[in-house]
């Protein structure tokens, strides 16, 4: 036996010498190609599920309210969107844990309450919000609400819970690619380039309410505080690890110049086919018009499969993104793999939110495009909290070591914070006073 | 009974009932002990944190605590080994429940009172835990249930600070099946699973690795130290071994290939050559070979020598005499202990078999084994000489979809 082994081991060590090594690695390099093509994911899919029904709403809105204006808001929202995307990938990656986990772990659990509870109310609005915008998208095809809605809500579900979740993933990624309608639709309108570049590069600002809205809701649609949570658990759950990095900077860093030109696309397109007759936008119809250059009298048609595509992706995206942090805080077993007597609050308050999202939409005469503005201007208004919790754990030294953020990486995000949460206390008591002085 | 969040904030009085501070953290002196005494406390007043020995303090309870002396040590709390601050590096944290197989949360911590010592007795994971330091104090009603881990089951603390590793830990971790920490470890932060996994003792430490995805297997050797990485190694089969550096960078899996002893490196070694998706890829070497000359009593004998006997016996392979690897047949366990002791191994073996070869594809062969209902099957080279086998548990990998893979221990268990 003894002599088999010496033969065996020199065999061995020929095939060594043989570059054995290298056979095996270009198997491995190939599978590794594999592995970034799966990492290529989270930072892309959150940042357009952020151009979900209240992002159309509000931007289509923009356009034929304040034509190309406002357009110069998108690049400082390119990076400040970037920057906290980033921050919460990098902080998956380098810690293993979910934002939730670290909130809880490193600020106890008084503050981890108060966070959820922020979490939950706008969470909550949004979801309600893409199932109002699966009734918009429904009711253009003449489809009544009680009917397509309840039916939405079960596939969400269904996908979700039973399918598996890169099957699912892949699922929502190429329903959302019916937004590349806009940006041929923004060409064919014939748009004033000139005024475009104006409206890009140069600011304009007033403290009007109507302005502060707006403001308040294109802020909350691009930098929804969900989409930090989910960024994050995402990279958590792909298993990124520090080393692995770089690709998930990567691919934040596209998916979000890609979300916020498709953002140019629809503002511009509603701006050169709304704004210039004058029409504001009331009802899931005059959204539509947009579309007409590209689609001419199937405009509706075509708004309607991009509104339920974009709302199916986030009606799922959603409510998941809630239940991993609602688990995550209370230290509850998570994940879509598990089966509802594993993980029972976390599947929980995922078909919670879905079934209570639904049911919202479907009560009659609900104001649909006033709804989804509303709940942006939510979102808008409780990001602050979610971004200075952000702030703090990712400049935890203890935490994330030399991965914390650089000085003028800590200016721009700060500067973010502050911005945003002065136009929210500016819309709230712009919002309230008036009312309070008029009795 | 005390909770930690009870006392955390609570006034320290001195011998005069004077406020002299308040309590920051609670400390604990790990050590032999099932339930670790309590070390003292940290106290803090006007932002420094100062240490209070154990034997300064009388009174330890909701009211906060008092002392028995009006003499304060100021100087600034500095850890020291095997002490865990309660409020640091356990409230919130998540820890190893070995009693329930589970990873949970610690919502708050018991301390009991017992013989003069303060003593943690066990982890509160119940929603009551979580709302008694919610509510306002006065606010909390003593209702529902409360969930205590005891401390005796905990078997891993998922803590930053790296001086508090329960020692008796990783025996704790040991009484569960590798699969079961394999899980656990997987449900941990990636940093925790690997310190799990370093805790381990080399041969549960490998155990625990097959049960998890090769990139993981990667990369919690991959940041091993290097001479421990390679004794895990040999500790895993080769088969899998072959796999987890093929994942690895080149240099690094030859240094740990490098530093593995003779034989588990030679094993290894035969099997890099061969793409993970071929019969190579998917084999292992680990199987019983038998000249055959010998008879039944002494194949029986000599596999009762064996000092290792690979995992798989069920099938014996006998090769054309003692120096030679050319598969004549096969024996059947069950064949061989039925038979008569005297007559030889080419009498009893069948020699109507099905193989593989090396280079036929991981699915085809996966479906053979599926089709003839083997639980393994040989390959062999061109030469007929065999070089390994595959074992049903890997054809299963290949031929079940991926969500099944991971849901078979619990349809199965």
């Amino acid at each position: 036996m003894a002599e088999h082994r010496a033969a065996v081991r020199s065999a061995g060590r020929r095939l060594l010498r043989r570059g054995a090594l290298g056979v095996r690695h270009t198997v491995a390099r190939r599978k590794r190609l594999m592995v970034y093509l799966a990492i290529l994911g989270p930072g892309m899919i959150t940042a357009n599920a952020g151009n979900d029904a209240g992002g159309i709403a509000t931007f289509a809105s923009v356009g034929a309210e304040f034509g190309y204006r406002l357009l110069w808001i998108l690049i400082p929202i390119t990076i400040s969107l970037g920057i906290v995307q980033e921050m919460c990938a990098r902080m998956g990656a380098v810690t293993g844990k979910g934002l939730a986990d670290l909130i809880r772990e490193r600020f106890g659990v008084r503050p981890t309450a108060i966070v959820m509870l922020a979490l939950l109310i706008a969470n909550g609005g949004v979801t309600v919000s893409e199932f109002v915008g699966i009734a918009a998208a429904t009711e253009l095809f003449g489809l009544p609400r009680f009917f397509s809605v309840p039916l939405a809500a079960i596939s969400v579900w269904w996908l979700v819970v039973k399918g598996s979740y890169q099957r699912v993933e892949r699922v929502f990624l190429l329903m959302s690619l019916v937004f590349l309608a806009y940006v041929v639709s923004a060409f064919l309108a014939g748009p004033d380039w000139t005024a475009v570049g104006n409206g890009l590069v140069k600011p304009t600002f007033s403290f009007e309410q109507s302005f502060l809205f707006t403001f308040v809701a294109i802020v909350g649609t691009t930098i929804s505080p969900y989409m930090q949570v989910y960024v994050q658990s995402s990279v958590v759950e792909k298993g990124v690890t520090a080393e692995d990095y770089p690709k998930t900077r990567t691919d934040v860093w596209v998916g979000t110049i890609f979300a916020i030109a498709i953002v140019f696309f629809i503002v511009v397109s509603t701006a050169a086919t709304l704004h210039k007759y004058g029409i504001r936008i009331e009802t899931a119809a005059d959204a539509a018009r947009a579309l007409r250059p590209v689609a001419g009298r199937y405009a509706e048609t075509l708004f309607a499969v991009g509104l339920f595509g974009a709302s199916m992706l986030a009606a799922g995206v959603l409510p998941l993104a809630t239940a991993y942090s609602i688990s995550e805080a209370l230290g509850f077993e998570k994940g879509v793999s598990r089966s509802f007597r594993e993980a029972p609050i976390f599947l929980g308050t995922f078909t919670f939110l879905v079934a209570v999202g639904a049911a919202i939409a479907v009560i009659p005469g609900l104001p649909l495009i006033r709804v989804l503005l509303v709940t942006q201007v939510i979102n808008g208004l409780l990001l602050p909290v979610v971004l200075f919790v952000v702030l703090r754990l990712v400049n935890d030294r203890e935490l994330m070591g030399s991965y914390v953020n650089g000085p003028l990486y800590n200016i721009a995000a700060w500067l973010t914070v502050i911005v945003v949460t002065f136009l929210s206390l500016a819309y709230l008591a712009i919002t309230i006073f008036p009312h309070l002085l008029t009795g | 009974m005390l909770y930690l969040s009870q006392v955390l904030g609570r006034p320290i009085r001195d011998l005069e009932g004077e406020r002299v501070a308040t309590v920051k953290d609670v400390i604990v002196r790990l050590g032999e002990d099932d339930h670790p005494p309590v070390a003292g406390i940290v106290a803090r007043y006007r932002r420094r944190d100062f240490f209070v020995p154990r034997w300064r303090i009388t009174e330890l309870n909701e009211q906060g605590v008092r002392l028995n002396s009006d003499i304060l040590d100021l100087r600034p709390f500095e850890r020291r080994e095997a002490e865990v601050l309660l409020a640091r590096d356990v409230l919130d944290k998540q820890l190893i429940d070995v009693d329930g197989k589970r990873v949970v949360r610690v919502n708050d911590v018991q301390i009991i009172q017992a013989a003069a010592e303060w003593r943690v007795t066990g982890a509160d994971v119940s929603l009551q835990g979580l709302w008694r330091r919610l509510a306002p104090t006065g606010f909390f009603g003593t209702r529902g249930t409360v969930e205590v881990i005891d401390w005796s089951d905990v078997g891993y603390l998922a803590t930053d600070a790296a001086t508090v590793q329960l020692k008796s830990s990783s025996d704790k971790l040991a009484r569960l099946h590798p699969v079961e920490i394999a899980r656990l470890a997987e449900a941990l932060s990636y940093h925790h699973g690997s310190e799990v996994v370093e805790s381990l003792d080399d041969e549960i430490a490998a155990e625990t690795l097959e049960e998890m995805a090769v990139q993981q297997q990667a990369r919690i050797l991959g940041d091993m130290d290097e001479e421990r990485a390679a004794d895990i190694l040999e500790w895993m089969s080769p088969d899998e071994a072959a796999d987890v550096l093929g994942d690895l960078p080149e240099e690094k899996a030859e240094e740990l290939l490098g530093l593995m002893e003779g034989e588990e490196q030679a094993d290894v070694a035969e099997l890099l050559p061969y793409a993970d998706d071929t019969a190579g890829g998917l084999m292992t070497t680990e199987f019983v070979s038998l000249p055959h000359e010998l008879t039944v009593g002494e194949a029986l004998a000599r596999l009762r020598e064996m000092a290792e006997t690979p995992n798989m016996i069920y099938y014996l392979y006998v090769v054309d005499g003692e120096d030679s690897w050319n598969l004549q047949g096969i024996i059947a366990l069950r064949s061989l202990i039925l038979a008569d002791p005297d007559s030889p191994l080419a009498e009893v073996m069948r020699t109507e078999f099905q193989s593989a070869h090396v280079d036929d594809t991981a699915s085809e062969v996966a479906h053979k084994i599926a089709e003839y209902n083997l639980l393994a099957l040989p390959v062999v080279d061109e030469a007929g000489d065999i070089l390994g086998i595959i074992t049903v548990d890997d054809a299963m990998e290949i031929l079940l979809p991926k969500d099944w893979r991971q849901r078979l221990p619990k349809l199965f268990g």
